[in-house]
């Protein structure tokens, strides 16, 4: 469902399946370390396997002599017993390999995975700026299953072809070396063969995915779009784009199945040239008394059982190396390394202090619990290499103050506020809290007294009171509904069918955006924060529960430390600082009153709010840029 | 017939490609006489050598050996070895070439009926009512409609021509046993049937353990979704250690319930071992005692047991197919379950092509349950051209009325009427067509920006476009991109904030330029500067569109011909900006609020002009 073949993320899966990786697999391989007994018993079980495999046709040819040999004289008993060992032995060592080989698979992947997930919960949000989740699942997902069922199959699949593979050679060396060189002439034809082939058919099996994953997502943008294609009446126009797509699906298809009924075909014809050549020379010799009878039927026997080994072996090679891009693409997850990530220094405080007796006014990593202050020196921001989002931005702010931000959007406004937050780091400058650079203190004691609240509020699937409790894990209901009331959410959720315990659906699509907003507040609200972040976060509210909350903000912040981002200036008016952030700088900084002087853009702003004026201004706006 | 009764069941669903099956299995048949030659050839060869009769020989090779042996000299029977290799040879490649043909065949046939399938969804999830997407979970409608599509895909491309091929086998290879020694045979196929069915009785067994394992992964992969989707909220509230606990739980449970299966399966197949090779062993030395009784050749044991290796594997295949089958009908269920949905009725498109705009709703009455209503007896008449503005608390059914207008959902009482004309009795089709709407969280498809723009109308040319962009004030927003009107949206492409989503969707309704313009909450992200803008525009476009504007920012409605406060699905108050305001009541609070910010404003400016530095 999550494929991506479609998304060009840098990683080129022909160019990366042109040669056989060995560093790569060799890293990959280390997950197998803590499965190294059951790796073991994989192995063996195997390897026991193949040699059972060859025995077979030993015994047949035995019992076959014996009887040939000695007429009624014969004693079958012996080969009576090694028949029932054998069956008994592969019984065990096919049960043997699916165990070991099933836990394997399921473990390696699920460590892989576990490992992934706690890396993405680190990594900074500059690596999420660039993946879509879309492809981020896909990682997860399906790469993590093909890589443990190469992991633990392929090693199955190794080990038995090639045992088969010798196993047979020796045997047949032994019975008869002429015949055997005759027959294992044909081996690495087959083996040449399977692989090109294999290859193709992997290719073409590729564009199949990548046609699907165009289906899939064309099947979820018309679900998640199709009050809009109603609405703009493009039924049939989607279809015939659709159409285009299953046609192509069509020949992707077939091409790949074709493929394979060819494959089939010529392995099974090139491995009866073996057949032939066993019944020709094999039966000649027979003539001439050269071999018993009994070796000419295991030779025929053999012959039929290399068409298997050497299969798997060419679809194992084929699949290693079609395999290397999603092995590439799953390292550069699990081992990207999160730009803003605790320091050495503040690990080792953290480790020290946890096995202090807890203080307390002291945080984690040993440092003074409570903020008391922030202030950016001559802070710089840019994302990657790109032009500087933020440049020189001075400010303080002490607890108990709010500040607002205005500006245009793209002036910088959230980065300021994310780089505040060390969602990202300053490029240059530094970000002081308590005047100490909060490089220097813990990332996780900043965070978890943080209370944000954006424009696009996110729900999580679950209740309401699961959404709000999501600020307060341990909160009781009695918190919960406070932090509603608050918020000016208690009203409407008392109003839905089941109050607190609606369902919300996924990514809360049954409420409305004003009303994912007031949760979200709530949420905030809830985990009693020390630097409360509200980005646009009544935007989509009416103007009278706007009002409402105001109150309750106002009530919020005080103690604590507070960004606002709004446009509607009466939520700004409030704040006892107001920066306006106009191309990643700071043009404008001060009290309403300061900045009403100053009659600069903030006055400007300022004045459009106003009904009578914006009547009165709207021929000179609409000849300048908003 | 109706879509879901072409599909109902696995035969249905294979109408017009059954002839492709039937040559398919047909071809699998020959290509399975052909690869029994081999053995046979080889059977013939070691009792002609052993006996060195040639009597024992199968007269295809014995008689063309003797002309050779006429016209070439030499050995008779090395002539008859020469031939029975090259026959083996021959005979595998001709089997070979009906292989490919059965490969062939099955492909197209199964492909075409997953085709087929595959845009009747796609037309059908256009077709449903809107209502059906209230409580459908996006995620597994699309799973349905690709992991169960491909399950089903799996079946009809290998399964229907194994089940095929094992039936054939079993019917030719039984025969062919007793025809070469009839005691053998009853030994030989003793086990059979209870390989057989001991596959049918563990695979039906271990289907609700597949099922308990897919749901597993379910789980686990919606975790992990709503985790990278609100990645950004975990870490406002530093929660990434309940997260990772949380995910754990289900990716541990995933791996569980998959190594149990993959548990089970390895005692599967180890039994299934024990028994396939019993087999085998009871034949061998049954065989080699009736050999030394005379009463069997060497060759016959041989051609015996490589039978028997040819009947078991599709055998013990069964039980995987048939549960394979048992899946394919499960995920043509979960399809049929999609496709028995109700679709939108059809109704004739008027003959008049565009509409005047004349808007009525009479005693309209609407829930979504209709237990709970939430528009009550509506009445409102609006005249072509006019601007209506709606506003309303969140829940007062403002965004419902617009549901109903564009006949996404029927009402259940009263009537809407375009033009005179009641909307239950027109083609929806060009009802939509005659509205141009801005939804309040704007779907834009994963296109270009000029794709998008154009939706509503293909053919529009260029300067229209820019227009229509430049009245939505998105146009300097759109040039700044970096492939401009080119630019991709969505996740292969450039993020658009809020405000330039909801600008770009009202550019796409007005280059509609359709009679009706509605607008559910389209400014809300829209900063004041930028919205004073929009108005403006509107301003000049005013007569041109008949107009519903639902906001809550008194700028934005406060310019309407009537403005409409909706309390609980009723009009508590109609009529122009002036006359609510001398009223107390809902609209005169708003304006209250905004009012003495106003006032605050005037004052400040007044209060701050001594300091004025312009």
């Amino acid at each position: 469902m999550f494929d991506d073949a479609n998304y060009d993320d840098g990683f080129d899966e022909l160019a990366l399946a042109r040669r056989l990786r060995m560093g790569l697999w060799k890293k990959l391989f280390t997950y197998t370390k803590p499965y190294r007994k059951e790796l073991i018993i994989l192995a063996s079980c195997a390897a026991l396997t193949a040699l059972m495999d060859v025995a077979y046709p030993l015994i047949t040819r035995g019992v076959v002599d014996a009887v040939a040999a000695e007429g009624t004289q014969a004693q079958l008993w012996p080969y009576l017993l090694a028949y029932a060992a054998c069956t008994v032995t592969l019984s065990l060592s096919v049960g043997g390999f699916i165990w070991a080989g099933g836990k394997i698979r399921t473990h390696v992947s699920y460590d892989i995975r576990q490992e992934g997930f706690e890396n993405l919960q680190r990594l900074s949000f500059s690596f999420y700026d660039f993946r879509p989740v879309g492809w981020l699942m896909a990682r997860m997902t399906s790469d993590c299953e093909r890589l443990s069922n190469i992991l633990a199959w392929g090693v199955l699949d190794f080990v038995w072809g090639v045992t088969v593979m010798t196993g047979i050679a020796i045997a047949m060396l032994i019975m008869n070396a002429k015949l055997a060189l005759l027959v294992l002439m044909i081996i690495p034809v087959l083996l040449w063969v399977s692989a090109k082939f294999q290859k193709r058919i992997l290719g073409s099996a590729r564009e199949v995915r990548r046609t699907n994953s165009r289906i899939t997502a064309s099947y979820n943008e018309s679900i998640m779009g199709v009050l809009t294609s109603k609405a703009f009446v493009r039924e049939a126009a989607n279809l015939d784009e659709f159409r285009n797509l299953t046609n192509g699906m069509y020949d992707a298809s077939v091409k790949n199945l074709t493929q394979a009924a060819i494959y089939v075909p010529i392995v099974l014809t090139l491995a009866s040239l073996a057949t032939g050549l066993a019944l020709a020379v094999g039966g000649l010799d027979l003539l001439g008394g050269a071999i018993s009878v009994g070796t000419l039927v295991a030779f025929l026997a053999y012959t039929r059982h290399f068409f298997d080994p050497v299969e798997q072996l060419g679809r194992w090679f084929a699949e290693l190396q079609m395999a290397q891009a999603s092995a590439e693409r799953i390292m550069s997850l699990v081992q990207a390394v999160p730009e803003v990530r605790d320091s050495d220094d503040v690990i080792e405080a953290i480790a020290r202090n946890r096995d202090l007796p807890k203080r307390e006014n002291y945080a984690e990593d040993g440092g003074a619990a409570r903020i008391e202050s922030i202030e950016l020196k001559d802070v710089c921001f840019a994302y990657g290499n790109a032009t500087p989002v933020l440049r020189d931005i001075n400010f303080r702010v002490n607890a108990g103050e709010t500040i607002a931000l205005v500006g245009p959007t793209g002036g910088g406004k959230s980065t300021l506020v994310n780089v505040i937050c060390r969602f990202y780091e300053p490029t240059s400058g530094a970000v002081l809290i308590n005047d100490v650079d909060y490089r220097k203190r813990g990332l996780h004691w900043l965070q978890s007294n943080l209370g944000m609240v954006l424009q696009q509020a996110h729900a999580f699937s679950g209740t309401i009171a699961d959404n709000i409790r999501y600020g307060k894990l341990d909160a009781t209901q009695d918190e919960i509904v406070q932090a509603a009331t608050i918020a000016g959410a208690h009203a409407f959720i008392l109003e839905m069918e089941k109050g607190y315990d609606t369902q919300v659906g996924e990514s809360g699509s049954k409420l409305s955006a004003g009303q994912k907003q007031l949760v979200s507040f709530a949420r905030a609200i809830l985990a009693d924060p020390q630097i409360l972040v509200m980005d646009e976060a009544t935007s989509s509210v009416d103007t009278e529960t706007e009002a409402q909350i105001q109150q309750g903000l106002n009530a919020m912040l005080s103690g604590r430390i507070g960004f606002v981002i709004a446009h509607r200036l009466s939520t700004i008016r409030s704040a006892t600082r107001i920066l306006v952030v106009e191309g990643g700088r700071i043009t404008e900084s001060g009290t309403h009153t300061e900045l009403m002087t100053l009659r600069g853009h903030y006055f400007e702003l300022y004045r459009q709010q106003s009904l009578n004026q914006t009547t009165r201004a709207l021929g000179e706006l609409t000849l300048r840029p908003a | 017939m109706t879509t879901a009764t072409k599909n109902d069941n696995l035969w249905k669903i294979t109408a017009g490609q059954r002839a492709r099956y039937g040559w398919s299995i047909v071809a699998m048949a020959a290509a399975n006489l052909a690869m029994f030659g081999a053995p046979m050839i080889g059977k013939f060869a070691i009792d002609v050598v052993v006996a060195d009769d040639l009597g024992l020989g199968a007269a295809v090779f014995s008689i063309p050996a003797q002309w050779l042996v006429e016209g070439l000299g030499g050995n008779l029977l090395v002539w008859y070895l020469v031939l029975s290799a090259v026959g083996a040879v021959a005979v595998t490649a001709i089997g070979g070439i009906f292989l490919f043909l059965r490969g062939l065949g099955a492909a197209i046939a199964s492909e075409a009926i997953v085709r087929r399938l595959r845009e009747e969804l796609y037309r059908h999830l256009h077709a449903l009512q809107a209502k059906f997407y209230d409580d459908a979970d996006t995620g597994d409608l699309v799973q349905r409609c690709s992991s169960d599509v491909e399950t089903l895909r799996v079946f009809l491309s290998s399964d229907i021509v194994e089940v095929g091929r094992a039936i054939l086998l079993v019917l030719t290879v039984t025969p062919i046993l007793f025809w070469m020694d009839e005691r053998l045979a009853w030994l030989s196929i003793a086990l059979l049937p209870f390989i057989g069915i001991g596959a049918y009785a563990f695979f039906s067994k271990v289907k609700s353990l597949f099922q308990v394992t897919d749901e597993a992964e379910g789980e686990m992969t919606a975790v992990l979704q709503e985790n990278l989707t609100g990645i950004r909220v975990v870490r406002a509230f530093a929660r990434q250690e309940y997260e990772t606990t949380k995910f754990a739980v289900r990716n541990a449970k995933f791996r569980d319930h998959n190594n149990r299966l993959i548990r089970l399966m390895g005692v599967y197949w180890g039994t299934q071992d024990l028994f396939c090779n019993g087999q085998i062993g009871v034949v061998l030395f049954a065989g080699a005692l009736w050999i030394l009784d005379g009463t069997l050749t060497v060759g016959t044991l041989f051609a015996f047991m490589t039978y028997i290796g040819m009947i078991m594997w599709p055998i013990r295949q069964m039980g995987r197919v048939l549960t394979d089958s048992g899946k394919a009908v499960v995920a043509l269920g979960r399809m049929n379950d999609i496709l028995r949905q109700t679709e939108e009725s059809l109704e004739p498109t008027p003959r008049h092509g565009r509409a005047e705009g004349a808007i009525e709703f009479r005693d309209v009455t609407f829930g979504y349950d209709p237990a709970r209503p939430v528009i009550r007896d509506f009445n409102l008449s609006i005249a072509p051209g006019e601007t209506v503005a709606i506003v309303g608390a969140p829940g007062a059914g403002k965004s419902s009325l617009i549901r109903l207008l564009l006949r996404l959902y029927p009402h259940q009482k009263g009537s809407i009427l375009l033009d005179g004309r009641d909307i239950a009795g027109v083609s929806r089709q060009w009802l939509r067509s005659q509205i141009g709407v801005v939804l309040q969280d704007p779907f834009l498809y994963s296109r270009s920006v000029a794709q998008n723009l154009n939706v509503g109308r293909p053919d529009a040319p260029r300067d229209h476009m820019i227009a229509a962009a430049s009245d939505a004030a998105i146009h300097e927003s759109i040039e700044s991109l970096q492939n401009g009107y080119d630019a991709m949206v969505g996740e292969r492409g450039v993020t658009l904030s809020g405000g330039q989503r909801q600008r770009l969707a009202l550019a796409r309704a007005l280059l509609k330029d359709p009679p009706v313009l509605v607008l559910d909450d389209s400014l809300s992200a829209v900063d004041t500067g930028t919205e004073a803008r929009i108005l403006s525009a509107f301003d000049a476009r005013r007569g041109r569109h008949t107009t519903l504007i639902i906001a809550h920012r008194l700028s934005s409605v406060r310019n309407a011909d009537r403005i409409v406060v909706l309390d609980h699905g009723r009009i508590a108050q109609i009529g122009d900006h002036a006359t609510l305001i001398a009223a107390p009541g809902a609209y005169r609070r708003l304006c209250e609020i905004q009012g003495s910010l106003d006032e605050q404003i005037a004052n400040d400016v007044k209060r701050t002009r001594g300091g004025s530095h312009v």
